[in-house]
């Protein structure tokens, strides 16, 4: 082992690398077409171009759907176990769900759903 | 169970009362006259400020994940303290400000977090813990929201805090791979120092020194400092800083015990580094908030100077610095907040001849800038020299010495303010400065503060005798 | 041979050391974010496999990971609400161009 070894290796990577982008470009057919060249090939046509500008209440939305949607993981464990400890994982629940509740009631309060 | 339930988490359950009489308030009212909504607020943190002192009872809870204790209690009495004073200063912005009760909403949030933070004994209560701490102080930097300083600063926040806590967690993930239990109280047992116990000891102090803001972890600090509203900026630097100092000495001191010899060395490097980088950069600064950044640096390397002892004198001369610091900070941060909130100025430049027309503002701004330098009658004079006494206590004495001779340059930057303010001509100094009582109030505790902290030697041994137990 | 619990680990480390790399090349913030969830994943693969390999008998990792998962969204959540706000003030989310405070 040496430098040939590492020299050897480099080589094989490059091989290995280039090998396979020069096969495909040589071995593919090729064809060029307005269908190609879009993002999405299956479904229906898209219409206008992809960067048009969402208006910012998406965001909004989506920020109050993420935090509300991703808290409900908490919901799996507890259903597996409230049967096991019966009322005080019910009073718990309460108090969790209160608590989202109070952050959607400001979200409301602040207006942030409605649609503008 | 349930009346134990109650006892030992007092403190983050009158908070979350707090908490909840404030966002209905939100919910439920419209029409809001400020000044009442302020004084009432004030007077729920003095409240829960002096609830703190009753009813301390030791245990533990969920099996091991919330503990409390004497000391614990006390911590969360300074935090408590700190948050009050913050209150009391914020005042005369907040009057005019449309998201007040945001503001107050977030700040308790985060307060309720370093409660749990300081009461965790459980790896998964501590992340919990330092994440609702630090998630909304980057919310609260953003709090001017249409000043570019403002958003900047809490863009620099939540990307470096989400990145700092990143690094913890990965640490704090390898080293349940190799112990296999989350628990502070289990896991001594399983540390035997392989490699990947170190390994994940270094993210896990990475993480801690970069919330601490110790160099080389510190460039968030200053940019952020500058940006957020005053207020959050003394909160940043007094209370939050101040937790994690709580939440590590007990990291460092129980649970890596056996790392020691590893921690020390850690320490030494962040130690030299953060207080001569600190003081350095502090002397080319021109903005008031950001040479305060500067200096709190500097003064995060004496606190762990004093943790790097590794004894229980370290941690009760932290403890003890750290209240004399909240009421130094908070007292010069009190100064800026009022001339922020009235005048709108945040240069050193525009502090020249201050003393011509606010000759009492000057002397609280010089005492507390007195008491940060640690210069003899003030109360930082003993927080230091108890600091500097417990790091000596390793024998090493070039630690030492770099610390005191940083507190030479220190000296320098200081007085350096204070010349410019009673000594330097200004053709157009800061008119006189009407501030409200709330923020005169805040400013007589800090003053008071200063002044008795360092006199009341009992202080310090009641500390230590709550420590040593 | 069946995949043990060092290809897992090889796995986590790769990912975690592609949103370093990421946090500090990208210059796009929402890039940055991406880079930090990237990250926060590599530490649930870390807690499932150590959880799922070595100490299966309790489910310390499993809940840790669930909490991640729930905090990592609440992260996202103030991070894009503060860099839509900074959009609204500098009209880019370059990092390069919120440069009004420097040193």
């Amino acid at each position: 082992m040496g430098p040939a070894a590492l020299i050897l290796l480099a080589i094989c990577g490059i091989a290995f690398a280039g090998g396979g982008i020069l096969l495909s470009r040589a071995l593919a057919k090729k064809s060029a077409n307005v269908v190609k060249g879009e993002p999405y090939e299956c479904g229906i046509p898209t219409t206008g171009t992809s960067w048009i500008q969402f208006h910012v209440g998406y965001y909004l939305f989506a920020l109050i759907f993420l935090v509300f949607d991703v808290e409900l993981v908490f919901m799996y464990p507890w259903a597996v176990v409230v049967q096991k400890i019966g009322m005080t994982a019910f009073a718990e629940i309460i108090i969790f769900m209160f608590i989202l509740f109070m952050g959607l009631l400001y979200a409301w309060k602040k207006g942030a759903l409605k649609w503008m | 169970m349930s009346i134990d339930f109650l006892i030992l988490m007092k403190s983050e359950m009158s908070l979350t009362l707090i908490i909840f009489i404030l966002l209905s308030l939100k919910v439920f009212t419209n029409d809001k006259n400020h000044v009442a909504l302020l004084n009432l607020t004030n007077i729920l943190l003095a409240a829960n400020f002096v609830f703190g002192f009753f009813f301390n009872a030791s245990g533990e809870l969920f099996n091991g994940m919330f503990h409390t204790n004497n000391v614990i209690a006390l911590e969360k009495n300074i935090l408590n303290l700190g948050t009050l004073i913050v209150s009391l200063q914020a005042f005369d912005w907040l009057k005019n400000h449309k998201h007040l009760l945001e503001f107050y909403v977030l700040l308790l949030t985060t307060l309720l977090g370093m409660d749990f933070m300081i009461s965790s004994g459980n790896f998964l209560m501590f992340f919990l813990g330092l994440e609702l701490s630090s998630i909304p102080l980057a919310a609260l930097a953003n709090l001017d929201l249409e000043k570019r300083k403002s958003s900047e600063a809490a863009m620099k926040m939540i990307l470096s805090s989400a990145f700092a806590s990143c690094i913890t967690l990965f640490g704090i993930s390898l080293l349940y791979g190799t112990t296999g239990t989350l628990n502070f109280a289990e896991m001594p047992k399983h540390l035997t120092g392989s490699e990947l116990q170190l390994f994940s000891f270094i993210f896990i102090f990475t993480g801690f020194a970069f919330k601490l803001s110790a160099v080389p972890f510190h460039l968030w600090t200053a940019d952020v400092y500058e940006g957020a509203p005053v207020p959050v900026t003394s909160y940043l630097s007094v209370i939050s800083k101040g937790s994690i100092v709580f939440i590590f000495i007990s990291v460092l001191f129980t649970l890596f015990r056996s790392f020691e010899g590893m921690w020390y060395n850690m320490l030494y490097l962040t130690i030299v580094l953060t207080i001569t980088i600190g003081n350095l950069f502090a002397i080319r600064q021109n903005n008031i908030k950001r040479f305060l950044a500067f200096s709190s640096i500097a003064q995060v390397g004496y606190i762990l100077l004093g943790l790097s002892s590794g004894t229980g004198a370290g941690a009760t001369s932290a403890i003890y610095f750290l209240i004399v610091y909240t009421f130094s900070n908070l007292g010069a941060f009190g100064v800026i907040a009022l001339v922020s909130a009235h005048a709108g100025k945040e240069e050193i430049t525009d502090y020249k001849g201050f003393y011509a027309n606010n000759p009492t503002l000057s002397w609280v701004l010089t005492i507390s800038l007195f008491s940060l330098a640690g210069i003899p009658p003030t109360a930082g004079f003993f927080g230091k020299m108890f600091l500097v006494t417990a790091g000596a206590g390793k024998g090493n004495y070039v630690l030492v010495t770099i610390a005191v001779m940083n507190m030479v340059v220190s000296l320098y930057y200081y007085l350096r303010i204070v010349r410019s303010i009673f000594m330097d001509k200004n053709e157009t100094p800061i008119a006189k400065l009407k501030g409200s009582n709330s923020i005169k109030l805040a400013l007589a505790v800090c003053m008071i503060g200063v002044v008795v902290t360092g006199f009341a030697t009992g202080l310090f041994e009641n500390i230590n005798t709550l420590i040593g137990k | 041979m069946g995949i043990g619990l060092l290809h897992i680990l090889f796995v986590s480390i790769a990912l975690f050391f592609i949103g370093v790399y990421g946090f500090l090349t990208r210059r796009n913030m929402i890039t940055m974010l991406m880079s930090i969830e990237l990250i926060l994943n590599s530490i649930n693969i870390n807690f499932i496999a150590f959880n799922k390999f070595l100490y299966s008998d309790k489910l310390d990792g499993l809940f840790f990971t669930v909490f991640i998962i729930t905090i990592a969204a609440a992260e996202a959540a103030v991070a894009i609400a503060i860099i839509i706000n900074l959009y609204r003030n500098y009209k880019s989310i370059d990092i390069e161009d919120a440069d009004t405070m420097k040193y």
